[in-house]
């Protein structure tokens, strides 16, 4: 049987969609029975997937210089790209700051919070570098399948898998296609 | 009409001419995906997502005439491939991420999308952020959802008359405005609601329904209107499994065709008077409860010597009620006799080409007869002349203002005029001998309360008689001040005000959606007000008192 091997990284989002697909539960092993293997991914906590990797998932839009390296890199090591949830596929919630420029944005975030005194923007080299507007992954990478929903149903990211494991072009349509 | 043979997906059909190419499909159960046309719309053809194919060229189906020979493909690859990059760009053009917006769910582009299967953009996006406009009292216009289909636009004009949305500038520049590009709330919006009910994005909404849930948690009523005798046809959302009204669309079958007007769409929801919550009896100490048994007890001793006053907001089944325990002794407490009597109806208004209004403003009050005159009149296809004491806002678009009491006068002066509707809604003796010297002149009375028709029907007429006892039952007691001097006096109204506490018993009726019933509108005709709520007082149905009453007189 031919493994497909799969590696997932999570940039600017909430987690929901990796929440979604732990939420294919059973199914998830059923998929590891016909030949999914689960790479690189924040479930298994390794940071850099393997060279041969046959799917990258990214949820989460491109936000900092540190995402961009990153979807980057996982277009280097994986054949297909699959973005997964709105952040991903459209730029999603966090795009909500686009329209404020990054400095005035911090001040306002660190500083200028009621509840905060004393506030100061954190300038650790660790942190990634704030772009001046937030993407979606296709701005920055090629992307090959796309699954929107915030967050999308454990039903679609099954059903794309799947479709990959029995070697089909993944499709969304009726209730697996959902923008929330 | 002459008919002519054209092909649609290889079929050979004959087709009336003058038709559209959408119409013809309709017929023919064949699916063609649309946005910015709207049934009771002239087509505009902007949104270009209708599109077809014809010998090789792309045609917009909803504005384009059936030809001869016209060989018409409705799905070719071309028309697919050519209507998911005019979604790409309907949706990049602005912010149409459905998280952002709470029209997700209702929303026909999002449908669109759907259906077309886009699952990611093509084109950049969020490059451009406008101000949201929520300085109307019941209407947000949000810019960032508009697809300029200029649904509203075309509905504000078209179908109520108004005029008041338009556009600015062209292409990608493109905005929707109200008048001069004012703040809504500064416009001359008359807040009739009916660019909220056809937008078909989250571009204009109404700000309390926008909140409460989408159409699917809802369960429509379909209902008349009791606000005014116009008694138009509104669909009532209801949020399912709770007694709350999301919303009051218009219904586009009746005569109304989805106009509503200020007082319909969001009078009822939002005016909230003040209601009585439990029957109550006066006494040496003040007020105290009373229940049904007592109510009934005091009503019994108390008829004898009573006179009943009714007003037109009670229903036909409530006023043949009435009549019945109480025969000859109910009176009307205001004039509901019609200074001249109607020989037209609301079809003749909606055809009519020459109008006369004296002393209403029909942006206020009757709105949707307001906009069937103003839609005539501003398209250019009809000509108006007021007459009123007062200002009037209906004077921007007339030929002539005139005082009231320059009507004979005025009238010589029109001599052009054919047959010309008058619209009026009470007149003096002097203003009623003047009209009767016109006889081509066409009439049409604007009755002073909803049911003032079933209170004729029934012969109930305005009469002020003094009795030891008064019984009043309606929603607007103010009348009757001068007449209880002195009497016992029994109210059955749904609100509480300072002055009926001046009164003996108080007895607390159902109001707006929990009551049920007919009434006769304008024209005549019987129409059903539907109960979509349950009472939330402790309020009592008159047929529950009046069995009861029956009963023990009868014993």
């Amino acid at each position: 049987m031919k493994k497909i091997k799969i590696a997932s990284i999570w940039c600017e989002g909430c987690s929901g969609c990796h929440m979604s697909f732990l939420d294919m539960d059973e199914r998830l092993v059923e998929l590891i029975n016909k030949g999914l293997e689960i790479n690189a991914t924040p479930i298994t906590d390794l940071k850099v997937p393997d060279d041969d990797t046959d799917i990258g998932i990214i949820e989460g839009a491109v936000a900092t210089d540190h995402h961009e390296e990153e979807v980057k890199m996982m277009r280097e090591k994986c054949k297909f790209i699959v973005a997964l949830g709105d952040c991903a596929v459209f730029g999603g919630i966090v795009t909500m700051r686009n329209y404020t420029p990054v400095d005035e944005l911090l001040k306002r975030g660190y500083i200028e919070t009621e509840s905060t005194v004393d506030g100061k923007i954190p300038t650790s080299p660790e942190l990634g570098k704030h772009l001046p507007k937030v993407k979606a992954v296709n701005e920055v990478i090629r992307v090959d399948y796309y699954i929107p929903g915030c967050p999308p149903s454990a039903d679609a990211i099954y059903h794309v898998l799947n479709e990959i494991l029995e070697g089909k072009k993944p499709m969304l349509t009726g209730e697996l296609l959902k923008y929330e | 009409m002459e008919k002519i043979k054209i092909k649609i997906n290889g079929q050979e059909v004959e087709v009336e001419q003058g038709k559209t190419i959408l119409q013809i499909a309709k017929e023919m159960n064949l699916h063609i995906p649309t946005l910015c046309y709207l049934e009771p719309l002239l087509p505009q053809g902007s949104c270009r997502l209708c599109i077809v194919e014809d010998r090789g060229k792309l045609v917009t189906s909803c504005n384009t005439q059936v030809a001869p020979n016209m060989d018409i493909k409705l799905d070719t690859p071309n028309v697919v491939e050519s209507r998911k990059l005019i979604l790409q760009l309907l949706f990049t053009e602005r912010n149409h991420y459905c998280m952002y917006c709470e029209a997700s769910g209702n929303c026909e582009l999002q449908s669109l999308g759907y259906e077309f299967g886009l699952d990611h953009f093509e084109f950049e996006t969020y490059e451009r952020k406008f101000k949201v406009d929520d300085s109307h009292d019941y209407i947000i216009i949000d810019p960032n959802r508009c697809v300029l289909c200029r649904r509203c636009v075309r509905a504000c004009s078209q179908l109520a008359g108004h005029n008041v949305l338009g556009e600015m500038n062209r292409g990608i520049e493109t905005m929707i405005i109200a008048d001069t590009d004012l703040p809504l709330g500064e416009s001359s919006c008359t807040s009739c609601g009916l660019c909220v009910q056809v937008c078909p994005t989250g571009a204009i909404t109404d700000k309390r329904s926008y909140y409460f849930g989408k159409d699917i948690q809802t369960e429509i009523v379909y209902s008349n209107c009791d606000q005014c005798p116009v008694g138009c046809g509104v669909k009532v959302y209801k949020r399912k499994g709770s007694n709350f009204i999301v919303k009051i669309y218009g219904d586009f079958e009746k005569e109304n065709e989805g106009v509503l007007c200020k007082l319909g769409r969001y009078g009822a929801l939002f005016e909230e008077k003040p209601r009585l919550t439990s029957a109550k009896i006066k006494d040496d100490f003040g007020f105290r409860k009373i229940d049904f048994d007592g109510i009934v007890k005091v009503i019994n001793e108390k008829m004898e010597n009573s006179v009943v006053y009714v007003d037109g907001s009670l229903f036909n089944e409530e006023i043949a009620l009435i009549k019945k325990v109480f025969k000859d002794r109910v009176y009307s407490l205001y004039e509901n006799e019609p200074p001249i009597k109607s020989n037209v109806s609301v079809g003749d208004i909606k055809k009519g080409d020459e109008f006369i209004v004296i002393g209403v403003d029909l942006n206020r009050e009757y709105g949707v007869i307001g906009s069937f005159v103003k839609r005539k009149v501003s398209s250019g296809n009809g000509k108006l002349i007021v007459f009123d004491s007062n200002f009037n806002s209906l004077a921007n678009i007339t030929e002539y203002v005139f005082g009231r009491d320059e009507l004979e006068s005025g009238l010589e002066k029109l001599k052009d005029l054919k047959s010309p509707i008058v619209i009026y809604k009470n007149l003096s003796q002097k203003e009623v001998e003047i009209l009767s010297k016109y006889k081509d002149y066409k009439f049409y009375n604007l009755p002073l309360e909803t049911n003032s028709i079933g209170l004729l029907k029934e012969n109930i007429k305005h009469r002020i008689e003094k009795s030891k006892n008064v019984i009043f039952i309606g929603k607007n007691p103010s009348g009757l001040k001068e007449i209880a001097k002195d009497s016992f006096v029994i109210v059955f109204t749904p609100y509480d005000t300072e002055e009926i506490n001046k009164f003996d018993l108080l007895i607390p009726m159902n109001d707006g959606f929990e009551r049920e019933g007919s009434f006769y509108n304008i024209d005549e005709k019987i129409v059903q007000k539907k109960k979509v709520l349950n009472k939330k007082f402790e309020t009592f149905e008159l047929k529950d008192i009046f069995e009861e009453l029956s009963k023990v007189n009868s014993l």
